[in-house]
């Protein structure tokens, strides 16, 4: 079905619902993203396929403004570590790209979210896997974005070059904004070779606070340890060595020897073993879902004080990552809240039904002089309030 | 000399000013102000000497209590503030203004923690960048970002232009290195930014700080990610026949799937003035050479240097020695580190650019950069960081002499617009000040700088802070 | 760096240098990272940077020195751990000599400043005035808590009693020939210096001693005295050019004579200046004789590098070397003690920021006490943390800075004699 849009540009429509009165408006290119939202009068979900709708607060708008139909890699040259993709591109499809050249993204963004998800939201989500401990998050690899304000203006912020600090960085403003800046349209970042080999070094431990132990040991150790998490139910700590085989197989048998009884998986089994942490697979099903970050030695602290709740989890990033799972109640979401505040760090509410979504604090607030920062920076971003209003703060 | 246009003073600031140092010396302790001519005159420039004013006022305060107290009476008296560290900006950061108070944050030069086991320090400003790496490198640790100031900048300044280094190929930079921040606003108010942890919640407040050139706040904390560091480094030196030959062999290397911890080019007029300070033992006979470094055990670093041979030998090397001990590797770096410094040997001055290039246009570039040179009768010492494409060119000029001045400012402003170009940026590391200030419409347009401009808005509406750098005027 | 001088202006040699000097600064900064009264202060103003700053501007401006530019140039310890740094090789050495002499010439001191430095220039060159000096200062040494006050004075006299030794040495006298031990491989000048040989005598005796037991025969001419180096960092230039003539014309009537093999200097301080004869006399009638002593001069840790022999086993003790600056910075000798005393069977071992200054410095330590004093606790935390036997140095006044903190100062001469046969360093016993 087509929708038309105020100025008879025809834009395509993937599906419209009852609570969605304006449809799904999913313009062809940039030109016509910035002409629906210079047209629009109202507020609109922003998003590509809507993956990480149930990511923090609800959406609460007439209408949703997809990217998915802007896909496409426009430009990629491995010698120069550079891929640039329109937002609407499918991670998928980019993954698959960079494969064939022996590269990937650095950040290995999470598939917890479905193979659906486009490298927009990948950005605007901010989303970073395992090696975010050492390779950096995603907001560390974007280079430039192209995105469209609240006032209709195409904006062309950074650049596909490695190294960029013209003017304010903007880039990394707009990366983790969840569409509630500018709607992304085009995404350019940085990447890197795959590593010829793959290692892991397994430790049995007695509890969190030992694998904590273990995992700053290996981080603290000269191997270049490019992952370390800790899965309760197994009570395993893996460490993670990635580089040319000779050295990948020295490394390992480095650190192995730091550990009693720690065991090493080979290249086949560790990519196995780190993809299903990266997507959480580890995590019990649970109504609600949470991600908190705090200072890696507080991660145990996490895990310990929200159990009496039924929430539950596992540790990554060498502990400073909390996964948890556990039953949508406020009681719940009220331990993890006061968990992560304990551990001095911060806490997301990933998923969960949308009545516990549109009420609790689904990130920590800021003090209020931050507060008072942050409204007066959406407003000159959006001034009408149209992008995602209310999807990362109640007010 | 001064060909850049400036802001007026402010005439009602101008004829408060005894009052204001008198407000001043209210709030801090004694010596912390300087205001007699003869002691202001030093802080009239930074490590860009083409531009010179002596400011109001410099103040030195000593915590964050005191910036507090000078950004809350600065901003009653709408008075402008320029935040200076170390003074090593080659973009004119730290330039004065005639009616503004610079607030020199060398006095802040206390680390207040070390963190192993969370792998963290928190600093403040007025630390030198080298200084936390030597804090924490008995316990086998070091922070990462390294530029070529490091000796000397600081890291206000670091995080202030978002500085990168050598070894940021491997590492990153300056934002790709930080945790959190303390920040105060131009209103006095304190805001805590990120913390120990990674990722804050909300907008990424400590991105769009660093970076932002003294624009939306005074640092008082830092907080860095600090790594281990590895077994052992070594560097490796391939001197070529031609700039493009070795553009050819970093694209090479970089294609090859090898990522070396750096990759630094420099080109003849480089080499032999480098090589005069530092004694390194860089081929002189080539007109181009590269400075590869690995890492790792000595088995691993021998593994990779074997790699990076055979790759430099594709393109008939003139040259290629690998450092066999730690001095050898040290004077190659104290020769690259000590580089713009050393131009000073063969020219009384110079202007250091820091376009970035994508570095598939290195070899194109680099020539074109040579025509330039001759056709304004100027001459060029290349020195940058190949692996990024964030170039150096250092154009040799002589400040006495009015007319080679304004040469060299034109000539550097062509580089840079042949950076943005070729699809690359006018800074990679060093910042725009006030010296790409006007260079910002070649690479954004009006509406990309009215955004960034609503941001500093937001943050100083009076715009009071660092004014006239980074927005053309 | 721009300058801007006047054609007149450069006309006169002395600012020709200057501009010189100043053209090669490109205004870097690197030199402020390690410079002690920038790290200690955190003012531009006291960084080599800053000073170089305003001497260029008093120099272009052609005015008198005032309080300002005096208390900058003052605080600088002419330490040169700037120009070991300065990537540009600027001559900061000369520039700020030239400064202080413009400062000595211009500016008029505040009463109680020019009767200490007068004073200080009277008695410390004059080994006769300065033994006397210290023993009536002897009786007064625990009572410096009584001097009243803040001020600088009650400050500097307070640095000057902790800083007179609690006993005397005996007069040893110089001035003779002294012969080498067997056959003669070398003949050399020593400087025998001023302070030094009151305050610790035995670094020449142990000098001589060792020197001669190596084959050296070392000659000591009486009419060679000080180096003029003290008088020379306060700005009296004539006062350092009559000394520095006074060793030129004693030193070469050896060469003319019997010959040297070099001029030899145990104080680095004084090594520096002797070595720079050659650029402080290039406009007298002698300067081919002071170029000439420049180019023959050597720190003695260098010239023991060709000689050094131990004979006894080694003691296996700690030796906290620390550089002197006038060694490491202002002569670039950085290896050649290390090396010495390790061939000797000690094991040495370097502090944190070793190119750090300790606020010796000449007569610093007496005109700058707070700096002094702060530099020095920082130099004897950084020694003291490598739990050292014995701190070692090349330059009386670092070990006079460095004493009283219980781990004893010796020369590194005085171990290396040691070690070849000669006594143990008193200090040790």
């Amino acid at each position: 079905m087509v929708v038309e849009s105020g100025e008879g540009v025809s834009v395509v429509s993937a599906r419209v619902d009852a609570a969605l009165p304006g449809g799904v408006i999913v313009p062809r290119d940039e030109a016509e993203l910035a002409g629906v939202v210079r047209d629009a009068s109202a507020p609109m979900l922003v998003q590509g396929n809507g993956t990480k709708a149930g990511m923090l607060r609800p959406g609460r708008a007439a209408a949703v403004l997809s990217t998915a139909g802007m896909s496409g890699i426009t430009l990629y040259s491995p010698s120069e570590l550079v891929m640039r993709a329109r937002a609407g591109t499918a991670l998928a499809e980019i993954e698959a790209a960079l494969a064939a050249h022996g590269q990937q993204m650095i950040a290995e963004p999470s598939h917890l979210f479905g193979e659906a998800q486009t490298i927009g939201g990948v950005v605007a989500a901010n989303v970073s896997g395992p090696r975010r401990i050492s390779g950096g998050a995603m907001r560390d690899h974007v280079l430039g974005l192209r995105a469209v304000n609240g006032s209709g203006e195409i904006l062309n912020f950074g650049g596909r070059v490695l190294k960029n600090v013209t003017g304010l960085d903007l880039t990394k403003l707009l990366t983790g904004s969840f569409g509630t800046l500018a709607v992304i349209t085009e995404v350019t970042f940085k990447v890197l070779p795959v590593a010829g080999a793959v290692g892991t070094i397994v430790v049995r431990v007695a509890d969190a606070q030992a694998a904590v132990a273990v995992m700053s040991a290996g981080l603290g150790s000269p191997f270049s340890v490019s992952g370390a998490a800790y899965l309760p139910g197994s009570r395993e700590v893996y460490l993670r060595v990635e580089d040319f085989a000779e050295s990948v197989a020295y490394r390992c048998g480095r650190l192995a020897g730091q550990f009693a009884g720690a065991e090493i998986l080979g290249s086949g089994e560790s990519k196995a073993l780190w993809l299903s942490i990266r997507d959480c697979e580890a995590l019990p099903p649970g109504e609600a879902m949470w991600r908190v970050s705090v200072r890696p030695s507080a991660g145990p602290g996490v895990l310990r004080d929200v159990a009496f709740a039924g929430v539950t989890g596992f540790l990554d990033w060498g502990g400073g990552l909390v996964w948890l799972s556990g039953p949508a109640t406020h009681e719940a979401h009220e331990a993890v809240c006061a968990a992560a505040r304990t551990g001095g760090g911060v806490w997301w509410l990933m998923r969960g039904p949308e009545a516990l979504r549109a009420v609790v604090e689904v990130m920590p607030p800021e003090a209020p002089a931050l507060a008072a920062l942050r409204r007066q920076v959406v407003a000159k971003f959006d001034p009408r309030g149209i992008f995602n209003p209310l999807k990362m703060w109640a007010a | 000399m001064r060909a850049m246009k400036q802001l007026d003073p402010k005439p009602e600031v101008m004829a408060r000013r005894s009052e204001i140092i008198a407000g001043l010396r209210r709030i801090l302790p004694e010596r912390a102000v300087i205001a007699q001519a003869v002691e202001l005159k030093p802080y009239e420039t930074d490590a860009l000497t083409a531009y010179r004013q002596v400011p109001l006022a410099v103040v030195l305060p000593e915590d964050e209590a005191q910036v507090v107290d000078v950004l809350k009476f600065c901003a009653a008296g709408g008075v402008r503030v320029i935040p200076r560290g170390a003074g090593t900006s080659l973009c004119g950061g730290a330039l004065p203004l005639a009616d503004s108070v610079v607030v020199g944050l060398m006095r802040m030069n206390r680390i207040l923690e070390i963190n192993y086991a969370d792998r963290y320090a928190v600093v403040q400003p007025g630390v030198t960048n080298i200084g936390i790496t030597q804090a924490v490198a008995d316990a086998g640790y070091f922070y990462a970002p390294d530029p070529s100031s490091q000796l000397a900048c600081m890291i206000g300044g670091n995080v202030g232009m978002n500085s990168g280094g050598a070894h940021c190929l491997k590492y990153g930079v300056t934002a790709n290195n930080l945790l959190g921040l303390r920040l105060v606003t131009v209103a006095g108010e304190v805001l805590e930014i990120g913390g120990a942890h990674c990722d804050a919640a909300g907008y990424d407040w400590l991105g769009l700080i660093t970076g932002s050139e003294g624009q939306l706040g005074i640092l008082t904390e830092v907080t860095v990610r600090i790594l281990h560091a590895p077994e052992g480094a070594r560097a490796m030196l391939a001197g070529f026949a031609s700039n493009e030959v070795a553009g050819e062999c970093v694209a090479a290397i970089i294609a090859s799937g090898i990522i070396p911890v750096a990759l630094e080019f420099m080109d003849k007029p480089a080499i032999h003035a480098c090589e005069a300070f530092a004694h390194a033992g860089y081929p002189l006979d080539a007109q181009a050479l590269l400075i590869i470094e690995v890492e790792g055990s000595q088995d691993e670093q021998a593994d990779m240097l074997g790699r990076l041979r055979e790759i430099c030998e594709r393109f008939a090397p003139v040259s290629m020695r690998v450092a066999q001990t730690e001095a050898e590797s040290a004077a190659i770096w104290k020769g690259r580190k000590g580089a713009f410094g050393a131009v000073g040997r063969i020219s009384p001055d110079y202007l250091c650019m820091d376009g970035v290039i994508p570095t598939s246009r290195l070899g194109e570039v680099l020539r074109r950069i040579e025509e330039m040179s001759a056709a304004y009768d100027l001459r060029v010492a290349n020195i940058f960081h190949a692996g990024d494409g964030n170039l150096h060119p250092l154009i040799m000029y002589d400040a006495n002499d009015p007319a080679s001045f304004a040469k060299a400012e034109r000539f550097g402003a062509e580089i840079l617009t042949l950076c943005v170009e070729a699809g690359g940026c006018l800074t990679g590391e060093h910042g725009v000040g006030v010296e790409k200030r006007e260079l910002m419409r070649v690479q954004f347009s009006e509406s990309e700088l009215t955004q960034m401009r609503a941001m500093k808005d937001v943050f100083d509406p009076q715009w009071l802070l660092n004014p006239a750098k980074v927005f053309p005027l | 760096m721009q300058t801007n001088f006047t054609p007149a202006q450069l006309a006169d040699p002395e600012i020709a240098v200057a501009n010189e000097i100043l053209r090669r600064c490109v205004h870097c900064g690197m030199c402020t990272a390690t410079c002690p009264t920038f790290v200690t202060l955190g003012d531009e103003l006291d960084s080599p940077r800053g000073r170089i700053y305003l001497i260029k501007d008093m120099l272009e401006s052609g005015r008198d020195a005032g309080a300002e530019e005096a208390l900058h140039i003052d605080r600088c310890l002419s330490c040169l751990s700037c120009v070991t740094t300065c990537p540009s090789g600027v001559d900061y050495m000369h520039l700020v000599d030239h400064a202080r002499v413009h400062v000595e010439k211009t500016f008029n001191r505040p009463l109680a400043d020019r009767l200490m430095r007068a004073g200080l220039a009277w008695v410390l060159p004059h080994p006769a005035r300065l033994r006397a000096a210290l023993l009536l200062a002897r009786p007064a040494r625990g009572l410096g808590f009584l001097l009243p006050g803040h001020g600088m004075l009650a400050k500097r006299l307070r640095a000057m009693l902790r800083l007179a030794p609690g006993a005397v040495p005996r007069a040893a006298p110089l001035g003779r020939v002294y012969q080498a031990v067997g056959a003669r491989r070398a003949r050399v000048a020593l400087l025998a210096g001023c302070a030094q040989q009151v305050l610790a005598p035995s670094i020449n005796a142990a000098s001589i001693a060792l020197l001669n037991r190596l084959g050296v025969e070392v000659v000591i001419p009486p009419e060679a005295g000080c180096c003029g180096a003290l008088v020379h960092h306060m700005g009296r230039h004539e006062a350092a050019l009559a000394a520095a003539r006074a060793n030129v014309a004693a030193w070469m009537a050896q060469v003319e004579g019997e010959g040297l093999d070099a001029v030899l200097v145990n104080t680095s301080g004084c090594g520096t200046v002797v070595k720079d004869y050659g650029f402080l006399l290039r406009h007298e009638d002698c300067a081919a004789g002071a170029a000439k002593i420049s180019s023959l001069t050597q720190d003695i840790s260098e010239f023991l590098m060709k000689f050094y022999e131990p004979v006894r086993a080694a003691p296996g003790l700690s030796v906290a070397y620390h550089a002197a600056c006038s060694l490491q910075h202002g002569q670039q000798v950085t290896a050649q003690p290390k090396t010495l005393l390790r061939k000797a069977g000690f094991k040495v071992v370097e502090p944190k920021d070793a190119h750090l200054c300790c606020g010796s410095a000449g007569t610093y330590n007496l005109m700058q006490p707070e700096i002094a004093s702060a530099l020095r606790r920082r130099k004897l935390d950084t020694l003291r943390a490598l739990g050292p036997d014995v701190i070692a140095a090349g330059n009386i006044g670092c070990l006079t800075q460095l004493a009283g903190d219980g781990v004893p100062t010796v020369h590194v001469v005085e171990l290396l004699d040691w070690m070849a046969g000669g006594e143990k360093p008193q200090a040790l016993r």
